[in-house]
């Protein structure tokens, strides 16, 4: 099919979406091979709100992102990244161990998780920050979608895999099955990912 | 040679005498100067110039802070077991009543007049607070009870721009503060301020006098009262028709010294110049605190910070003349009959704008409850720091080259206001094998403010000294290494989360069970140490996974009765 080259040009504009093709927004690696190539734009994306669903806490959904965190807080100048209410202590030690930078991590301890991440994110003080949320309403989601473009700001939200049903504002959407040493990932939303279950291996060692 | 133009040569001729005439300026280094300057030609334009305030109404100010002056209302004074009227608002005024009269006589006039009695440490603290406002002006500012201000601002002309500026900026000050004042520009304090004291009349101007030679000629048809002199005195010098300045200076010097005593004659010389007087500056306070009362009692929290307002905006002002900025500001909210309400702010990076303090305070008093009405606030500052401009950047933070130099310490901030000092903090490795010990949490942006290192401090005084040894906190560059020699000598099998305190589990059958029955995946791991302190561990640790495929950490204890705790998750 011939296009006009400038249209063709037109057409690869970042805020320009048209249906499942992949829209090339900017990305940071993921750390997983599989989990790249079945994203978006090869990556999560570098500003926007992704929102993964779990089962339970503790099925595997912080060791997928463990690697990224470990990238951005060695970016340099490096920003912060935010913990918003974690449901436990994160372990120093093993943090460490995995290449986290534990000075830029900043946890916060809150009633008011929305407020506190919409904060994080709307600063431009953090790269990334990572919210675990009980409730939420899309209206509320769609202010903190609104928050990580301003602060160009990665943003995690950890809810519920009950809450799938669920309209959500997130530019994407996973969730996370656990299955034995590696997790199923699957895309509920995503502007262009892959259709299917990706199977990520986060194989401790 | 008439007498005044004798006079004034005699003054000169004692200025030439004593080498220190221009050391009225205190500290060593000025007198260096001083003696430098008397060897060279004397300008007179380089002396000191005084500007005085005069606060004729000061005893009326302290006790009526706002709208007093359309209502009746007169300050008395128990003198000599008599109530006497010291001060009257201009209402009371216009109905007869004045200064110096008897309590009875005035209330005969205006029998719905307000008698309120004398504060005068009210008068001194806002006596202190002028000056203290005044030092925008110039740092060398002296206080002149109960009434008066000096303020030495020859060199502040040139910064400020003209006499009529600097006057204005110690009008503005004297307003912020809530007095009236009256000033009057003149080489020698004690002339300064008898300029000052003349009675003012609407629109008669300045007293000015900027140069030494022009001073003996505009003292002299002010009235003698203005000196303060003894009222005995005053009265023999009237008798013998001598009223004004200048017929107290025309008088000979050895008769004037005999008749009415050496001070007298001293004090003459000093008003026109012929002998110095050193003045004492006010020495600025290290710290500002400040308690003001409002006139009713504050009920909600925006009546509270609409009424801290102007106290943080005195505060920008005090803490711009001496360039400092805070790193903690403690607010206390008095009520009647019960313990104040007290927070403190802490800052993430040291703070001086009063509308960025303002937020903070708003957010943290949005969060407290008031448990009574607030009869009285206080604001108690930290030590000061210096104060470091900073330059925007170029790049926003985020993008290519921007770094988040300003965002983080403002989100901090916000984040602490909102909720709470200890519900924000960062994380820090501990060398220790014990789990609960291994991480800390700490001050967030740590080493960027001295709060924060009083904050280590305490916490490091919390340990024991024994374990101040083992558990000697690593920073910077011991960090990655240090986590380098963890990762490998614990082969990274640590869980990214770690319950605060260990979940006791219930084990039938002698195997944990949590949430259904657990697999083994790894284990046993002996830890065995601490020792030293009272919380020595030896358990056993194994990585186990739930039916919800959850890996946990799991151990057990190696003493009696040999319990199963869960204490992380993998995540």
């Amino acid at each position: 099919m011939s296009v006009n080259p400038r249209l063709a040009r037109l057409l690869e504009h970042p805020a320009l979406w048209r249906g499942r093709s992949t829209a090339r927004v900017p990305t940071w690696s993921t750390g997983f091979p599989m989990l790249d190539a079945g994203l978006p734009g090869g990556g999560w994306p570098r500003a926007g709100l992704v929102e993964i669903l779990t089962p339970q806490v503790g099925v595997g959904e912080l060791q997928l992102l463990i690697p990224t965190l470990a990238r951005l807080t060695g970016l340099t100048p490096a920003r912060w990244v935010a913990w918003i209410a974690p449901p436990f202590e994160p372990f120093a030690p093993a943090l460490a161990a995995h290449g986290v930078a534990l000075e830029r991590q900043l946890i916060v301890r809150t009633s008011l998780p929305l407020w506190a991440m919409e904060q994080a994110l709307g600063s431009g003080a953090c790269e990334a920050a990572l919210a675990w949320v009980q409730q939420a309403r899309p209206r509320s989601l769609r202010r903190l979608q609104l928050a990580t473009e301003r602060g160009r700001t990665l943003g995690f939200v950890f809810r519920s895999v009950a809450t799938a049903h669920e309209a959500s504002p997130a530019v994407l959407r996973l969730s996370i099955v656990p299955r034995g040493e590696a997790v199923e990932v699957v895309l509920l939303k995503s502007r262009g990912g892959a259709r299917e279950p990706i199977r990520v291996e986060i194989g401790h060692e | 040679m008439s007498e005044r133009s004798r006079l004034a040569a005699n003054s000169e001729q004692r200025i030439a005498d004593s080498q220190n005439a221009l050391a009225d300026v205190s500290g060593p280094q000025l007198s260096a100067l001083s003696s430098k300057l008397a060897g060279a030609a004397v300008a007179p334009a380089a002396a000191a110039l005084w500007l005085a305030a005069h606060l004729p109404a000061i005893a009326f100010d302290a006790v009526c802070r706002e709208g007093g002056d359309a209502l009746p209302i007169a300050v008395v004074e128990l003198v000599q077991r008599v109530q006497r009227v010291v001060a009257a608002s201009p209402a009371a005024r216009e109905r007869g009543v004045a200064p110096g009269m008897v309590l009875a006589a005035a209330l005969a006039l205006e029998p719905r007049l307000d008698a309120r009695a004398r504060d005068t440490g009210a008068e001194r603290t806002l006596l202190e607070r002028l000056a203290a406002a005044a030092g925008e002006v110039t740092p060398r500012v002296s206080l002149e009870p109960p009434d008066g201000l000096l303020l030495e601002v020859r060199g502040s002309l040139a910064l400020f721009g003209g006499v009529e500026a600097v006057c204005e900026k110690l009008r503005a000050a004297a307003r912020s503060v809530g007095v009236r004042a009256q000033l009057a520009l003149a080489p020698t304090p004690l002339a300064a301020l008898a300029g000052a004291r003349v009675p003012r009349r609407r629109g008669s101007a300045l007293f000015r006098v900027m140069h030494r030679a022009e001073l003996v000629g505009a003292l002299a048809p002010l009235p003698l009262a203005v000196l303060r002199w003894p009222e005995d005195l005053n009265a023999r010098l009237a008798k013998m028709g001598v009223t004004r300045i200048g017929q107290a200076l025309r008088l000979p010097r050895a008769g004037f010294a005999r008749r009415f005593g050496p001070a007298a004659l001293a004090a003459l010389d000093r008003l026109v110049g012929g002998e110095v007087e050193p003045r004492r500056a006010v020495a600025q306070r290290e710290r500002y605190r400040a308690r003001r009362e409002p006139s009713y009692e504050l009920t909600d929290q925006p009546a509270v910070v609409a009424f801290l307002a102007p106290m943080l905006a005195e505060l920008e002002a005090f803490l711009r003349s001496r360039q400092g900025s805070l790193t903690a500001l403690d607010c206390r909210l008095h009520h009647r009959g019960l313990a104040a309400t007290r927070c403190r702010l802490r800052f993430a990076q040291p703070a001086f704008a009063a509308d960025a303090i303002g937020f903070l305070l708003g957010e943290r008093l949005a969060a407290t409850v008031l448990t009574a009405p607030v009869t009285a606030c206080e604001l108690v500052s930290s030590r000061f720091v210096p104060r470091h401009a900073s330059s925007a950047a170029l790049w926003q933070s985020g993008e290519h080259g921007g770094s988040p130099a300003n965002e983080a310490p403002a989100l901090i901030e916000r984040l602490r206001a909102r909720l709470g000092e200890e519900s924000v903090y960062g994380l820090c490795l501990v060398p220790e094998h014990r789990p609960e010990v291994a991480g800390r949490r700490v001050v967030a942006l740590r080493g960027a403010t001295r709060a924060s290192s009083e904050q280590r401090e305490a916490n490091g005084e919390q340990r024991t000294a024994n374990s101040q040894k083992a558990l000697a906190v690593a920073s910077g560059s011991q960090l990655s290494a240090l986590s380098s020699k963890l990762g490998s000598a614990a082969a990274a099998r640590r869980p990214l989360w770690l319950l605060s305190t260990p979940l006791l589990m219930s084990a039938p059958g002698a195997w944990p069970q949590y949430e259904g029955p657990l697999e083994k995946l790894a284990g046993p791991e002996r830890i065995e140490t601490g020792w030293w302190d009272d919380r020595d561990v030896t358990r056993d640790y194994y990585v186990m996974r739930n039916r919800a495929a959850a890996q946990l950490w799991v151990y057990r204890e190696r003493r009696p009765p040999h319990e199963w705790y869960l204490q992380g998750i993998f995540g």
